[in-house]
């Protein structure tokens, strides 16, 4: 029975992680109606940043995530400048871009880091005895903290700042939006930036744990987008819920099936979803 | 350029082709045969996505479902392969029809979505089922002929990639082509004037899957060892990179970005690692500055010297 418990609470915690990746990609296909591909190398360099950052330069953890967040920011403003910005109002393009990046980005890991798997240190050891049906590693339960402090902190930036007021509006209506004054350039750079810093973040935190390979993106990249179909395009509940949901199936998946097959829970679901309820859980379907 | 001397270039370059086993070394034709592949697999894929606007990321899963059919059946039920290699096709049509029905309904974004968790799910499946597959190790099946002469294959792949380009070609030509052209240009459109969107996009998309399950065998029974790589998105991503570096939406780019990246990446041959790289960054500056690929270029430049009238009649996806 504990086993059963700690399978779905692991399942929460990379669930978290689920939804912040989700979140990004839900950000930048609401922004600017681009759907991101290369969303899990985004992702991967987060984790590699902080790494580097950590081991090689030696800054304390929560410094080097903070260093490689920004970096990485700034690297998603950049790529939407040059790459992005030429392919408005044409998704087909953006895909094809997105995707192209993405192998790109994860070659250009393979031969800076290598292509074994490269840990930051963890933060904390040992592990916690939970209401003492199990004990669960310090670590974990940290990262979970984080992971929700951070959901927090997206919706107090969507729903109560300036920054999210002008994104919410641009996705309702972007012609409108524009007419009000709002430069939909500039905010199409920072929502990229902000969306990828996202992905980065999430995988700055969980890697003390997973480690990082140079192809460990492609898996992460494609479960959040699943979760972003499973929760609704355009819903920003729906990535927290979708997220924590395909954690826990895929945890008990993993379990009771075979581990081998961690990501085809996913992507069975997904095309449940599409059989059933295009428009997932929350959302509406996108045109 | 006049369509006599168009023509008289298209004899020679047809002719130099013909002619390759005789000018070429066994290593080179063993590069001109994987070329041969790569230019079904773009000119397919580029049916989807140049002439019906459907970024499909499966390509590659279809060719390995083809390869590993025809070479699971032909190894453990010792059938001819030139006989399997239909079932191969048949199967990866099979599976392109029902991905198409599942998702083409919901159009663009969806169908990218799919066919790549698709193509995952393929790959996932290829190294897991050890016992069918042999997992990473690679299957071994046997070849296509009985026997093994480079030269012989190379005449069976050339003159199988002459039939599905002619095809492609006719197929574009043909109304159903024009078909595919008004969904590309404006799917609201041409849904107005009576054309069934979504079964003229699963007719292409089941059409470029059974070409693609077919080239799979073929390249199977070459190389005699199909391993799951076949299915990874790297593959994929040549595929991709190729029609693009070529020019998407022509009839001519596929082959052309395929026969250019095949003899580079024998050229870089040394900085084996910076490959993938080397033609993403290209891939990617092609797309910012020369959206049309080689043939674009190529007509930029032929173009310039004629009329400029022509150039505004002509349509973008005209070839």
């Amino acid at each position: 029975m504990s086993s059963l418990f700690v399978n779905i609470f692991n399942g929460i915690v990379i669930g978290t992680i689920y939804a912040l990746s989700a979140l990004g990609i839900s950000l930048i296909l609401g922004a600017m109606n681009v759907m991101n591909f290369a969303h899990g190398e985004f992702y991967i360099f987060g984790a590699y940043f902080s790494y580097f950052f950590s081991r090689s330069l030696g800054f304390s953890p929560l410094i080097a995530i903070l260093l490689s967040l920004g970096l990485i920011f700034w690297i998603g403003f950049l790529v939407e400048k040059t790459l992005i910005r030429s392919t408005y109002g044409n998704l087909m393009d953006s895909l094809i871009i997105t995707f192209i990046l993405s192998i790109v980005l994860q070659n250009i890991a393979l031969i800076i880091f290598g292509p074994y798997p490269k840990k930051p240190p963890s933060w904390i050891r040992g592990s916690i005895n939970v209401l003492d049906l199990f004990y669960y590693s310090s670590q974990r339960l940290i990262t979970f903290i984080v992971a929700v402090l951070l959901l927090i902190l997206f919706f107090i930036v969507m729903n109560k700042t300036w920054f999210g007021k002008i994104v919410r509006a641009i996705s309702a209506d972007r012609e409108v939006a524009s007419l009000m004054g709002i430069n939909c350039d500039k905010v199409n750079s920072f929502s990229f930036g902000f969306g990828v810093a996202l992905a980065s973040v999430a995988g700055a935190i969980i890697s003390p744990i997973f480690g990082v390979t140079p192809m460990g993106g492609v898996g992460i990249g494609l479960t959040s987008v699943v979760v972003v179909v499973l929760g609704g395009m355009g819903s920003f509940k729906g990535c927290v819920i979708g997220g924590l949901l395909l954690g826990i199936i895929e945890n008990i998946g993993v379990a009771y099936i075979s581990s081998g097959y961690r990501n085809i829970f996913g992507f069975i679901i997904l095309i449940l979803i599409l059989l059933f309820r295009p428009s997932g859980l929350f959302g509406t379907t996108i045109k | 350029m006049k369509k006599s001397s168009k023509n008289l270039l298209l004899v020679i370059f047809l002719g130099i082709v013909v002619c390759l086993p005789f000018l070429l070394d066994d290593y080179w034709l063993h590069v001109a045969i994987l070329t041969l592949f790569y230019v079904i697999m773009a000119s397919s894929w580029n049916l989807l996505a140049g002439y019906t606007g459907q970024v499909s990321f499966a390509h590659a899963a279809f060719a390995a479902i083809g390869a590993y059919i025809s070479g699971i059946l032909s190894v453990q039920m010792s059938i001819s392969p030139l006989i399997t290699l239909l079932f191969g096709s048949v199967i990866a049509a099979i599976f392109g029809l029902g991905l198409g029905l599942l998702c083409l309904k919901m159009g663009g974004i969806y169908l990218s979505l799919t066919t790549l968790g698709f193509s995952e799910i393929v790959h996932i499946i290829i190294k897991n089922e050890y016992e069918i597959t042999r997992g990473t190790m690679g299957l071994e099946v046997p070849n296509l002929l009985g026997f093994y002469s480079k030269t012989a294959y190379f005449y069976i792949m050339l003159s199988i990639t002459f039939i599905i380009i002619f095809f492609l070609a006719k197929l574009i030509k043909s109304d159903l082509g024009l078909k595919f052209k008004s969904v590309l240009n404006d799917e609201l459109a041409a849904s107005s004037i009576g054309i069934d969107t979504v079964k003229v996009r699963v007719i292409a998309f089941t059409i470029s899957s059974a070409i693609a399950g077919f080239a799979g065998g073929l390249y199977g029974h070459y190389l005699l060892l199909i391993t799951p790589e076949m299915s990874s998105l790297s593959q994929m991503f040549m595929i991709l990179a190729m029609t693009i570096i070529g020019g998407m939406g022509t009839l001519s780019g596929p082959i052309a970005g395929a026969v250019f990246l095949q003899v580079l990446s024998e050229y870089i041959r040394i900085f084996g690692k910076f490959h993938l790289l080397l033609f993403g960054v290209i891939s990617l500056l092609v797309i910012k500055f020369a959206p049309g690929g080689i043939v674009g270029l190529y007509r930029k430049i032929t173009q310039s010297k004629t009329d400029l009238l022509k150039i505004e009649t002509q349509s973008k996806y005209d070839y």
